[in-house]
């Protein structure tokens, strides 16, 4: 095909700053267990990555933070490049030394925010042309601006810059240009990538939801021999088994011994499909973004605890959890209540600092209890617990017919 | 001098030591069995809704020294019908356990001090009654009867009540209204201390909380008949005094003397905090400290003044970390300050904070904040206590300029219940956070200032690294 560089076979050595260790495989599913060594400290996988946007991780100090369980959090490039910008982050040094976060740090490329944040902005194949918000001049964003970008932000996992389309797209042309143009766009990314020893560059697998594009892209990408891979463009309204096909398609594609991160995903119920189907590290802004709005994640779904029934409701958020604000006071922890939640949620900022560190709290540990489970290989067992918990006997079809091409029958 | 137990124990939960004294500044030690006892004289932290704002429990245990507590009841009472009591009143607790302070999940320990409303009080329209006082509550303006004031004492258990008392707020009472407000006061107090530890009470229902009488903010000849009447009659079953001016300070009486004095005189500045503590006050409260944090504003003093102060020019109080000066100032808020802010943080991570209204910029500040308030006050004490305090509050009006900054930045968005009700044709509260579903709207909204929008032009942005400005 021709989305490949004319010298690919004399493509330079990638330098890896990462040793990934496959600790387990599920002996039915496609699920693994693994540790990821990464420059800020040990990472176990399968993980969920919470989303600190700009620096923050909305409203928590980072010992909450750390406390959550957190070894590894987003920053956005799109977001920081904006504010403090590059200068700034050259001067203090380094996202890192910005926020106080002494564990690891992945960004984006920004290409995402860019498609999605600005009106009128295009993308060619030198980069995305968009107008500067604040006074109209054209600009443009290269993958190789995103990569200084990323350099002086200092995370340890950086991504490329891509060609982000929806996969809703009716375009199919369009989409297969996104898709050689990511591939093209890696390329000129690892050339401008000046840390390769300190910071892990991931491609990021495009083609929408064409089964085939994604086995192209799989194949070049593979062959750039990138220290990650993640598989992008998903989580933008495409139907569940549409999703779930495009995951199990590119990790059976995949090598083994690279971790496989898939963008933008952080239901609970995705997260668990997309562990059986192969997949190593997700990032969601839901579970933060909808503790501000009171909303408490738990095993049997969400709870919106402005609602009224909570209002005298003396239980903790979750029965059992571990989590800081649900452990009882005896145990070390606040005692804090669904009616106290309902009290605060809207109106003090305390209310959503509780929410969120129990959020990512019940991630961190769904994930922790998957891993768990595999590596005691028991995950089917785990998945059976897992979606009776949450749905009942009423499992969605999606979520059936994923896991059957696994090998895990939830209607047996 | 010197009395070392109250010549009344009026409340046997609570313990006072300290010395009689009127008009001057006095150290001493407020302990409630089962709580920390707080050295005085020392500040007494705002909650709202149960919370010091932006600081989570766990916070406040695990980097704070925050020991006490002022809740206003306004803030757990939106609901008052027969049928449904507010959920704080239905809370299951344990004997002897304080329903406010469970509901609210505070620490066993902290010093939990209740009044009707918060502090500062909002104005309410609607004016007090003989029988009850106007509350604004996060769903609108209420009255609260003295009756089910005395009811909240005894259901929430706090370990500190301040009584009801008729304040009027926003302009100077006429001589009728005062005539009115001490009438009423009197009567509250009397009413409200018969009921909760009268001789009519049976022993094992009298109320556990320590009373707070309320003294007026008039002069001492108007209320002399309500002041005698705390020294005589009411005296057993008062355990503190609150007090609303810094005047009133002047309104004690030796018999007087030895009970607790709870200042509620929002002063502006910490020049104003040491005028308090001259005359004589125990417990203080200081909004300015809540303000200066939504604000952005670092306070930065040391009591009697900075250890390297050498030019001649006064220091600031406090500076504003909106300003772009802090960009990439990797130095603590305050040289030598031993803060979590300031030990893990740096003005520039703050200032990045705020320009992009994270909340964190207002947890950290908070934190800050109080921090240097607990060293301002414990300076104080080692100050009053070697006798010097008179001559360092001196060094300290020298040292420091006499204003804290005005804000610039924008704070966290308000709520209704933390500001005043608005009349006709007022501007908005609080900036619009989206704008409407039209394109040319959104647009203009980005170009005007959002989230994602730079402080800059195209320059600024390749500046940024943000891309390259295009030529053709």
């Amino acid at each position: 095909m021709s989305t490949a560089t004319p010298a690919a076979p004399t493509r330079k050595p990638m330098p890896s700053a990462l040793t990934f260790d496959l600790r387990a495989k599920c002996s039915t599913t496609k699920a693994r267990a693994s540790t990821l060594h990464l420059p800020h400290g040990d990472v176990p996988l399968p993980i969920f990555m919470p989303v600190a946007t700009q620096a923050s991780l909305k409203g928590l100090t980072y010992d909450q933070l750390r406390q959550t369980g957190c070894q590894l959090c987003l920053n956005n490039t799109y977001h920081l490049g904006l504010k403090p910008g590059q200068a700034v982050l050259d001067a203090v040094g380094g996202a890192h030394k910005l926020q106080g976060w002494d564990r690891n740090i992945l960004t984006d490329s920004g290409g995402f925010q860019m498609v999605s944040l600005l009106k009128l902005a295009t993308v060619t194949e030198e980069g995305v042309r968009f107008l500067s918000p604040h006074d109209g001049t054209p600009m443009l964003l290269t993958p190789e601006h995103s990569i200084s970008l990323q350099n002086s932000i200092g995370s340890d996992i950086i991504m490329q810059l891509d060609d982000v389309i929806a996969t809703t797209s009716p375009d199919h042309a369009r989409i297969h240009e996104a898709m050689e143009r990511s591939v093209r766009w890696l390329d000129r990314c690892i050339d401008a990538h000046k840390y390769p020893e300190r910071q892990n560059l991931f491609c990021i697998i495009q083609g929408g939801l064409d089964l085939e594009l994604r086995k192209q892209c799989c194949a070049e990408m593979v062959a750039r021999d990138t220290p990650g891979i993640a598989i992008g463009g998903l989580s933008g309204g495409e139907a569940k088994e549409d999703f779930c096909r495009v995951v199990d398609t590119c990790t059976g594609l995949l090598p083994e011994h690279k971790p496989r991160y898939v963008m933008g995903v952080g239901y609970p119920e995705d997260l668990i499909v997309g562990v059986a189907l192969g997949a190593d590290m997700f990032d969601c802004v839901w579970p933060t973004r909808t503790a501000r709005f009171g909303n408490a994640v738990v095993p049997t779904g969400t709870l919106n605890l402005r609602h009224r029934s909570y209002a005298e409701d003396f239980r903790p958020v979750q029965e059992g959890c571990t989590c800081t604000i649900c452990r009882p006071k005896e145990q070390g922890g606040l005692g804090i209540t669904r009616a106290y939640l309902y009290h605060l949620t809207a109106k003090e900022t305390v209310g959503a600092h509780l929410l969120t560190m129990h959020n990512v709290h019940y991630l961190l540990s769904l994930m922790g209890s998957a891993r768990q489970a595999i590596l005691e290989d028991r995950f089917p067992a785990f998945l059976r617990e897992f979606f009776g918990t949450l749905y009942g006997k009423d499992y969605p079809e999606w979520v059936v017919t994923a896991l059957r091409g696994v090998g895990v029958d939830l209607m047996a | 001098m010197g009395s070392e137990s109250s010549p009344q124990p009026s409340n046997e939960m609570l313990a006072f030591h300290t010395t009689a004294s009127i008009l001057t500044p006095r150290v001493g030690r407020l302990a409630f069995a089962g709580r920390k006892a707080i050295s005085t004289p020392h500040y007494i932290p705002l909650g709202s809704r149960g919370v010091v704002p932006h600081i989570a429990h766990d916070v406040m245990r695990d980097h704070t020294a925050i020991g006490s507590l002022f809740v206003g009841l306004e803030d757990f009472v939106e609901r008052q019908s027969q049928k449904s009591p507010p959920p704080v009143y239905t809370i299951p607790t344990a004997q002897d356990e304080s329903a406010l302070r469970k509901f609210v999940a505070l620490p066993d320990d902290l010093l939990l001090i209740m009044g009707a409303r918060r502090e500062p009080p909002i104005q309410c329209p609607p004016s007090n009654t003989p029988n009850s006082v106007a509350i604004y509550t996060s769903v609108g303006f209420r009255q609260l009867e003295a009756g089910q004031y005395i009811d909240a004492v005894q259901n929430l258990n706090p370990d500190i009540v301040v009584g009801l008392a008729d304040l009027v707020l926003g302009h100077t009472p006429g001589t009728k209204r005062r005539g009115k407000m001490v009438d009423r006061t009197h009567a509250f107090t009397t009413h409200a201390t018969g009921q909760l530890y009268g001789s009519a009470v049976p022993e094992e229902n009298r109320s556990k909380a320590a009373y707070f009488a309320p003294v007026l903010p008039l002069d001492n000849a108007q209320q002399s008949i309500y002041i005698d009447d705390l020294e005589s009659e009411i005296r057993p079953y008062i355990s503190g005094l609150a007090l609303y001016e810094s005047a009133s300070l002047s309104a004690i009486t030796e018999p007087l003397g030895d009970l607790p004095r709870l200042l509620f005189s929002a002063p502006k500045t910490p020049h104003d905090v040491l005028r308090d503590v001259s005359l004589g006050a125990d417990l203080l409260t200081i909004p300015f400290m809540g303000v200066c944090s939504d604000a952005g504003i670092a306070l930065d003093f040391t009591f009697p003044s900075a250890p390297n102060t050498t030019d001649s020019q006064p220091r600031h109080l406090a500076y504003d970390l909106w300003s772009p000066s802090h960009k990439t100032d990797t130095s603590p808020l305050s040289e030598s300050c031993q803060c979590y802010a300031c030990r893990n943080h740096h003005r520039a991570y703050i200032h990045h904070l705020l320009t992009t209204k994270e909340m964190l910029a207002w947890t950290l500040l908070q934190i800050h904040n109080h921090h240097t308030m607990d060293t301002f006050f414990a300076n104080i004490r080692e100050s009053i206590s070697r006798g010097t305090f008179e001559i360092d509050a001196q060094t300290f009006q020298r040292a420091y300029v006499s204003e804290l900054p005005k804000p610039t930045g924008q704070g966290p968005r308000l709520r209704g219940y933390q500001l005043p009700a608005s009349g006709p044709n007022q501007p908005r509260r609080n900036t619009r956070a989206y704008g409407k579903l039209d394109d040319a709207m959104e647009r203009f909204a980005e170009s005007q200032s959002s989230l994602a929008t730079p402080d800059t032009g195209a320059e600024g942005l390749e500046e940024h690294g943000f891309g390259a400005k295009q030529t053709s």
